[in-house]
């Protein structure tokens, strides 16, 4: 994970409205929870305020530098939404995740869009096989939690809905 | 001309063709048949295309009876992918070199190439267990716009002579059912075999490849199990290609 995809995972999650957010990818991954004080200053409509580094940002070592000890629990499966109410997107296949049917063009969705079943999220590319993503639940996008024109795992999250 | 469908027919007696003169883009038609249940190797084709669809929304440039444009729905089973992109170039240069008889280059996963340039190209969309495989062939064009000259050409100008789009059409049908059973019968891993032998990009080739806002520069290093091209970067890097855009280094 470079600091770039952690700016932009932060600028995401900045827009999203969502309390707390897990994101793993090989063996690193990261957490970003909004800290009480910062929700209470959400809550009320008008300019966002703006919220810095420290309050929200805690990473977490998924591989420590001293081997685990055998006991220790796995980290295996990628750790659920770290929001109970929210459900990830996952890829069906490797290839190549595109948030937008041509370059230049506006994205399928965005964080804060509503969604409906059967509305096409985005484009995962494998050796030109194009392969539209859908929404399977009506619901509330989240965060995109991948970059635009990065290459995709089997089951790697895209992207997060909140169902309604 | 417009494409004579009675010839096609006759050599390919209950092969579910459906012919147009005008479409916006085969893929559209295809996709509301294969929706409605259309069966395996159904093939929908037009004279001309008034927005023929390429890679990422370019256009597919597609001259009116110049070129054949067809879209088929293959329900091949999961399985199959990813080697069916590998299988349909396949398709396509036996197609065109039984036809014509000009020698055809394979650039992964599936362009057909003749002298460096492209000839045919081959986009697949997934609509639930369907695979929808797009063709376009540039057969009889004489030239082209100044944007694509340097990157197209046509079997005609290939070849030195005109290429009838109905014998074409019809090798390509047989061609696609022959690979696909190949594939289902045989297995993946005799697709790849037969595309490395096919394809000059597979190994030994320098490309360059824009891939996750990157450009790589290397040389091709074979295909892993699946199929997705390996490339051996100048820093020594091994990089899995998954998506397509790999072009020849350097001025052709």
């Amino acid at each position: 994970m470079t600091i770039e995809e952690i700016k932009e995972l932060l600028r995401v999650f900045n827009e999203s409205g969502v309390a707390e957010l897990e994101v793993t990818r090989g063996d690193k991954s990261l957490r970003v929870r909004r800290s009480p004080a910062a929700q209470d200053i959400l809550a009320p409509a008008g300019p966002a305020p703006v919220m810095t580094l420290p309050q929200m940002m805690m990473p977490v070592p998924a591989a420590p530098a001293p081997p685990p000890p055998a006991e220790a629990p796995v980290r295996s499966a990628p750790a659920p939404a770290a929001d109970d109410k929210t459900l990830l997107v996952k890829s069906p296949i490797v290839g190549t995740f595109y948030e937008a049917p041509s370059p230049g063009s506006p994205p399928f969705v965005k964080a804060g869009d509503p969604v409906e079943p059967g509305q096409v999220l985005c484009i995962i590319e494998s050796m030109k096989l194009m392969n539209e993503i859908e929404a399977e639940v009506a619901g509330t996008l989240v965060a995109r939690l991948v970059e635009n024109g990065r290459p995709v795992e089997y089951g790697e999250a895209l992207f997060s809905i909140r169902p309604r | 001309m417009a494409l004579q469908l009675d010839l096609v027919r006759s050599e390919l007696p209950g092969w579910p063709v459906h012919w147009h003169e005008r479409v916006d883009s085969t893929m559209n038609v295809a996709a509301k048949l294969a929706a409605a249940g259309c069966p395996h190797m159904t093939a929908v084709g037009a004279d001309e295309q008034t927005a023929g669809i390429g890679r990422h929304g370019h256009r597919w440039h597609s001259e009116p009876e110049a070129g054949l444009y067809i879209s088929v729905v293959l329900r091949a089973g999961d399985a199959s992918q990813p080697a069916l992109m590998l299988a349909l170039g396949l398709a396509v240069q036996q197609a065109i070199e039984r036809t014509c008889g000009v020698a055809v280059d394979l650039r992964w996963p599936n362009d057909a190439l003749c002298s460096g340039r492209k000839c045919a190209g081959v986009l697949a969309h997934l609509h639930d267990t369907a695979v929808i495989a797009g063709i376009g062939i540039n057969v009889n064009h004489g030239d082209f716009p100044p944007e694509l000259r340097e990157e197209a050409t046509s079997l005609r100008i290939s070849s030195g002579r005109a290429v009838s789009r109905e014998l074409l059409l019809i090798a390509v049908l047989e061609e696609l059912d022959a690979v696909v059973r190949r594939l289902a019968e045989d297995g993946p891993a005799e697709i790849l075999r037969s595309f490395a032998r096919a394809s000059s990009y597979v190994s030994g080739k320098r490309v360059v490849v824009m891939q996750d806002g990157e450009t790589l520069r290397g040389v091709t290093a074979g295909l892993d199990a699946k199929g997705f091209l390996k490339l051996r970067e100048d820093s020594g890097r091994e990089t899995l290609i998954l998506a397509g855009g790999v072009r020849p280094e350097g001025p052709r």
